[in-house]
């Protein structure tokens, strides 16, 4: 037998005791047992909570005393009894009791022989993860664009006020949050769960119940966020601004509950991805052969779980100012505005990264397919996201040049930001050196690259302005800097995510993304995109304060536009969704390698088996090895033999 | 991973789940336990930059608590050791797994797992009888929170070192397969430090250096 | 940036360098005179000439509601007139190669892959060698001038010179900005205490904030006359500006501060001297020192 065979001996492992059949308490949970025990337990909590409460006493605000604490013991009591009643907690019990798992409840829990039910139920198996990741991904990015769509139907009716002030600051907040949340998990989570461990040559992530523990906390943390609309919402905009949000309606607590479980959601996947790649890559792939795809995953994953907790933290503390009166935030008790400012933006720009980098990846990925050329340079590609990991931790105080904190740290904070732009360059010019000479197969994810380059170079160069404090003093907290983040978080988060998900959308479906149509819904949006933040870029640049809902008539123009523009992109994403759910269920199977790529995940059949790969494969050589000998080394090594000193060809 | 198809050696055993040899999963496992150290070691260093910053500020005047009431320190201090002894104990029953005695783990977690729930118990009396409320100040915010997350800390040890017990009196755990105590002992190992910071920090920063801090909502000092 | 500098780019992946290679300018003009590269460098400079007007076009945009009314704000937009100009080349570049990859290099469709491969080009030491060096120097040049012009308008909030760092008027009137949900209210300490809803100064007298809010963070924006800084409440921050035009201009917040933000804006009215003094006289303060 070569050593190139791995095969799993399942039948030689002593097995523990079956307890029962496989899968135990497993088989009896899914998400409705979840929602039932989250729902039944809410419900407790809110009545003992009411009970508790010393009725018809008002604080000094004139709020009931003991309603913060009230809604937020609901809103936990949802989160725990939804993941107790999904059987979360029956993995660290039976670890506890010593019931190890059997191979047999192993693959029980990955979703063996359950069918389509297994995406309902807490299932490890990576590949439904990354399925579930997918949907909801899609279901938050239709939210969160539903309300952009309020956003600016408000802001285009420069004539009237649609919403009261309190609706339409809670939807910007939430917008923001959503869209946030949507972005941080459209590549990492899909595509980072599902493509990953079978690029690496692995059969499972390395932690295949944290994976579904990761998923199903990000379910739990959205019906608080969704009902702070109903709570009074979030009116504060996303980043919550304390004591703002101290004064905000319960709905508040929505979001502080939301953004805690989201973080351990996020830190665990970022355990998971990264243990994963370091540890269970095929043997043979080295650090130098590894896809650049994945190297983009561990370095967002790092961000992600070094900075979180900061996030995570601040709003500890501002449920706590609110729940047990402590008083982080509130100045007159000793609290501080800028403790908040700097824990929010220590994680708030890391995050930035972690949206743009894993799409970035993905498209370096994905390139070299379409060019049928190696990646140009993967060592500075590599060293670009070092850089990036590394320089992202030391910019956060970019946001705080105008908050009065520490007046003089706008000179080494403008340093790391301009520096950063650095190993932001190595990234593009990786992109552009592997785009130079190659024939290109216009298929809609390479096209994907064209835009996104297109909308960095635009928000690349704007950042620069804002990177720069005395322009900051014109441009913090106006309409450019609105402009600026959509270009790198959409126009090169986003849009990169589409070009990703339409690549590897025959691996995960087995069906092709219809090209037509898709192709329609993405240009469609692209030039809506152009549109809407292109004029905004106006209006930020002629004083437009941004989060107003009137403004001077000076502006009018510059919003009409971007109104129209928005609506387009709803237009266009739209489309592009229709061409999803109709290829996704179109009965035309695609080929297993259709791309003709050399990465693994195009190497193993489609649909994907259980444990990927009937026999593990053993890598010999990166994957970027395409092309031809370029033919001018050729014409030039004739000249040489002949007479290099002639210099006439 | 295993490269040949040959029934597995009885000298390493293997993860019935896998069929991984136990020592390539303990590898995995033993990163992950580190990189949840340092995602926690994040989230504590949020807690001690709130607790020093808002010393540093002192703002409006209102860090310290009514009547200078401030903690009494060597509840700390107590906390402190009673983890400190819960985790040497844990690596000296570790040691003695591995050197083949397994009797000596059951025995070190079992009173690991004692001195923890005392500890704990320590906790919730000192957070009930600080002599101020949380919402008495930014001083008794932080001071609370210190408080609530080492508890919390602690609860996390108390699950893990009553199943190690329980794992290693079954036999789970044993001096070829010693690899979670170990992750255990490593995570007790990093809440003691985090627990010693607390203290540390209780200890040296009460009275805030800043004596001038503005009035609040008017320009005088 | 030590990932990067420690590391000899020219150690990438490639095929040993035959000993037999003709000599640095030869190549250099060979690579220039292929049909490509010139065609990238003539679309490239074209670029450049068609992004170059956007400078002005970025001074029309922020000049639609009012021209700069001080120092500030005329340093802020020379920095972005500057910084127009200077992206321009590289923003050029970029999409040259972007255009010319679909109009030159030729381009396939179709479902299958296509057959045809294109150069396998891993690494060209000398390209990444200029693309670093090149956007080194501009980030360099970025950190150069945005340091050298926030001390310059640090200089002129301060009333003094950039050059001396010496104060250039012998008085300056300090002004206490408390921000509240969701008005601003200005007091004049030294001219016995008046407030007012609206900003009322005199031109070419340095001006000095002392900002703080009385419930949530607001940010004391004026903006015509390039000054922004947060009001906090439960900390005094500082600004300053010297104006040096006679007109009334903006104040807006530009921080969320709750519903009303959007109409929490007042004005500024730089007025001479003489009316100034006149104002002072009838609200109530006494002459100014």
């Amino acid at each position: 037998m070569s050593d190139t065979a791995v095969i799993h001996e399942h039948g030689h492992v002593p097995q523990p005791v079956q307890h029962g059949k496989p899968g135990g308490i497993l088989r009896h949970t899914s998400i409705v047992t979840g929602l039932v025990s989250g729902v039944v337990l809410a419900v407790i909590a809110y009545l003992v909570g009411g009970m508790l409460m010393p009725q018809g006493t008002l604080d000094a605000d004139g709020i009931q005393v003991g309603i913060n604490a009230q809604i937020a013991a609901t809103y936990i009591a949802w989160v725990v009894g939804f993941m107790a009643g999904i059987g979360a907690f029956a993995g660290p019990i039976r670890w506890a009791m010593g019931h190890d798992l059997t191979h047999d409840d192993a693959e029980y829990m990955a979703g063996k022989g359950q069918g389509k039910w297994r995406y309902w139920k807490y299932t490890t198996d990576h590949k439904v993860v990354g399925f579930q990741y997918l949907v909801i991904s899609m279901v938050l990015l239709g939210l969160g664009g539903f309300l952009a769509m309020l956003v600016r139907t408000e802001l285009g009716a420069t004539w009237t006020e649609v919403f009261d002030p309190n609706f339409y600051n809670s939807i910007i907040g939430t917008h923001g949050i959503v869209m946030i949340i949507a972005m941080i998990i459209v590549v990492t989570g899909p595509l980072g769960n599902f493509v990953v461990p079978i690029m690496i040559g692995a059969r499972d992530m390395a932690f295949p119940r944290l994976n579904a523990l990761s998923f199903w906390l990000l379910f739990a943390a959205v019906p608080p966020l969704v009902t702070n609309l109903m709570l009074g919402g979030m009116r504060d905009g996303w980043t919550v601004y304390q004591p703002l949000g101290a004064q905000a309606p319960v709905g508040m607590i929505g979001y502080q509950i939301t953004i805690i479980t989201f973080a351990f959601s996020t830190g665990i996947a970022s355990v998971n991805l990264i243990t994963t790649i370091v540890t269970m890559r095929a043997r043979g792939m080295t650090w130098n052969r590894v896809p650049i795809f994945v190297i983009g995953i561990i370095a967002s994953s790092i961000m992600g779980l070094v900075w979180f907790p900061m996030f995570q933290y601040s709003q500890v503390f501002a449920l706590s100012d609110r729940v047990i009166a402590t008083s982080f935030y509130i100045p007159q008790m000793g609290g501080s505005v800028w403790l908040y400012e700097n824990l929010f933006w220590l994680l708030g720009h890391p995050e930035v990264y972690v949206i743009v980098v894993p799409g970035t990846a993905a498209l370096m990925e994905l390139m070299v397919v379409f060019l049928r050329k190696p990646l140009f340079s993967y060592k500075v590609a590599v060293a670009g996201f070092a850089g990036i990991v590394g320089i992202s931790s030391v910019v956060w105080v970019h946001h705080m040049y105008m908050t009065g904190w520490a007046p003089a740290a706008g000179y080494p904070f403008m340093l790391s930001t301009e520096l950063i732009s650095i190993p932001f360059g190595f990234l593009v010019m990786v992109m552009l050196g592997t785009i130079w000479r190659g024939k290109v197969w216009t298929r809609l994810p390479m096209m994907a690259v064209f835009a996104v380059l297109w909308n960095k170079v635009i928000g690349g160069i704007t950042g620069v302005y804002l990177s720069d404090v005395p322009v900051d003093q014109y441009m913090h907290g106006s309409m450019f800097v609105v402009a600026h983040f959509h270009f790198m978080l959409m126009g090169a988060g986003l849009f990169a995510a589409m070009g990703a998900i339409s690549y590897w959308f025959p691996k995960m479906t087995g069906r092709m993304l219809d090209e037509r149509i898709g192709s329609i819904g993405f240009w469609t949006a692209f030039a809506g995109f152009q549109l809407t933040f292109g004029s905004m870029f106006v209006a930020g640049l002629q004083g437009m304060p941004r989060r107003v809902l009137q403004f001077d008539d000076a502006f009018n123009v510059s919003n009409w536009l971007s109104t129209i523009g928005a609506y387009t992109i709803g237009i266009g994403m739209l489309v592009f969704l229709y061409a999803i759910v109709t290829s996704w269920r179109s009965s035309v199977l695609a080929a297993a390698n259709p791309w003709g790529a050399k990465t693994l995940e195009w190497q193993t059949e489609t649909p994907v088996p259980l444990e990927n790969f009937p026999v593990l494969p053993v890598v010999t050589s990166d994957p970027y090895g395409y092309g031809v000998p370029d033919p001018y080394d050729e014409i030039e090594e004739q000249l040489t033999d002949e007479d290099a000193t002639v210099g006439a060809r | 991973m295993s490269t040949t198809r040959a029934t597995p050696s009885t000298s390493v055993p293997r993860s019935p789940t896998t069929g991984e040899p136990v020592t390539t999963t303990a590898r995995r496992n033993r990163l992950g336990v580190w990189l949840l150290i340092v995602s926690d070691v994040t989230g504590t260093l949020a807690l001690l930059v709130a607790y020093s910053y808002l010393w540093s500020l002192n703002v409006n005047s209102a860090w310290a608590p009514p009547g200078n009431a401030w903690a009494t320190l060597w509840p700390f201090w107590a906390l402190v050791a009673g983890l400190v002894v819960a985790t040497l104990l844990m690596w000296w029953g570790l040691a003695g797994l591995t050197a083949g005695n397994r009797g000596r783990l059951v025995a070190a977690a079992g009173l690991s797992s004692l001195i923890v729930l005392v500890t704990w118990i320590g906790q919730i009396v000192q957070l009930s009888t600080f002599p101020f409320g949380p919402s008495d100040g930014a001083y008794a915010s932080a001071t609370y929170w210190l408080a609530l997350v080492n508890a919390g800390h602690l609860f996390t040890i108390m699950f893990l070192v009553v199943a190690i017990l329980n794992r290693t009196r079954m036999g789970r755990i044993a001096p070829d397969n010693p690899h979670h105590a170990r992750l255990v002992a490593m995570w007790m190992t990093w809440i003691c430090v985090a627990a010693f910071l607390g203290a540390l920090f209780a200890t040296t920063m009460t009275v805030s250096p800043n004596t001038n801090s503005p009035s609040f909502g008017t320009f005088s000092e | 940036m030590s990932t990067v500098d420690d590391r000899p780019v020219a150690e990438a992946d490639e095929p040993e360098e035959p000993t037999n290679r003709p000599e640095a300018s030869y190549r250099l003009r060979e690579w220039l005179s292929r049909p490509y590269v010139r065609h990238i460098l003539i679309i490239a400079a074209v670029i450049t000439l068609l992004v170059v007007p956007a400078a002005w076009l970025v001074i029309f945009f922020m000049n639609m509601t009012g021209a700069p009314a001080s120092s500030i704000m005329s340093e802020i937009e020379k920095t972005m007139f500057v910084f127009t100009i200077v992206s321009a080349p590289l923003m050029a570049i970029t999409l040259a190669i972007l255009a010319y990859s679909l109009l030159g290099w030729g381009r396939v469709s179709g479902d299958e892959p296509p057959m045809q491969e294109s150069p396998a080009i891993r690494s060209n030491p000398i390209a990444i060698t200029l693309w670093i060096g090149t956007t080194s120097v501009l980030a360099a040049f970025l950190v150069v001038w945005g340091v050298t012009e926030l001390a310059t308008i640090t200089a002129y909030s301060y009333g003094s010179t950039p050059a001396n760092q010496q104060p250039n008027a012998t008085k300056r009137i300090d002004i206490n900005v408390t921000g509240q949900q969701w008005l601003w209210t200005f007091a004049y300490p030294d001219q016995n205490d008046i407030t007012a809803p609206v900003l009322v100064v005199p031109i070419d007298t340095p001006l000095y904030f002392n900002v703080t809010s009385l419930d949530v963070v607001h940010n004391f924006w004026v903006v015509e006359l390039g000054i922004k800084i947060d009001a906090n409440p439960g900390a005094i921050t500082n600004t300053g500006v010297t104006p040096n035009k006679l007109g009334t201009f903006n104040i807006r917040c530009a921080e969320l501060c709750g519903l009303h933000h959007a109409y929490m804006q007042t004005q500024i009215n730089v007025v001479t001297q003489e009316e100034f003094d006149s104002w002072v006289r009838e609200m109530g303060g006494s002459k100014t020192v």
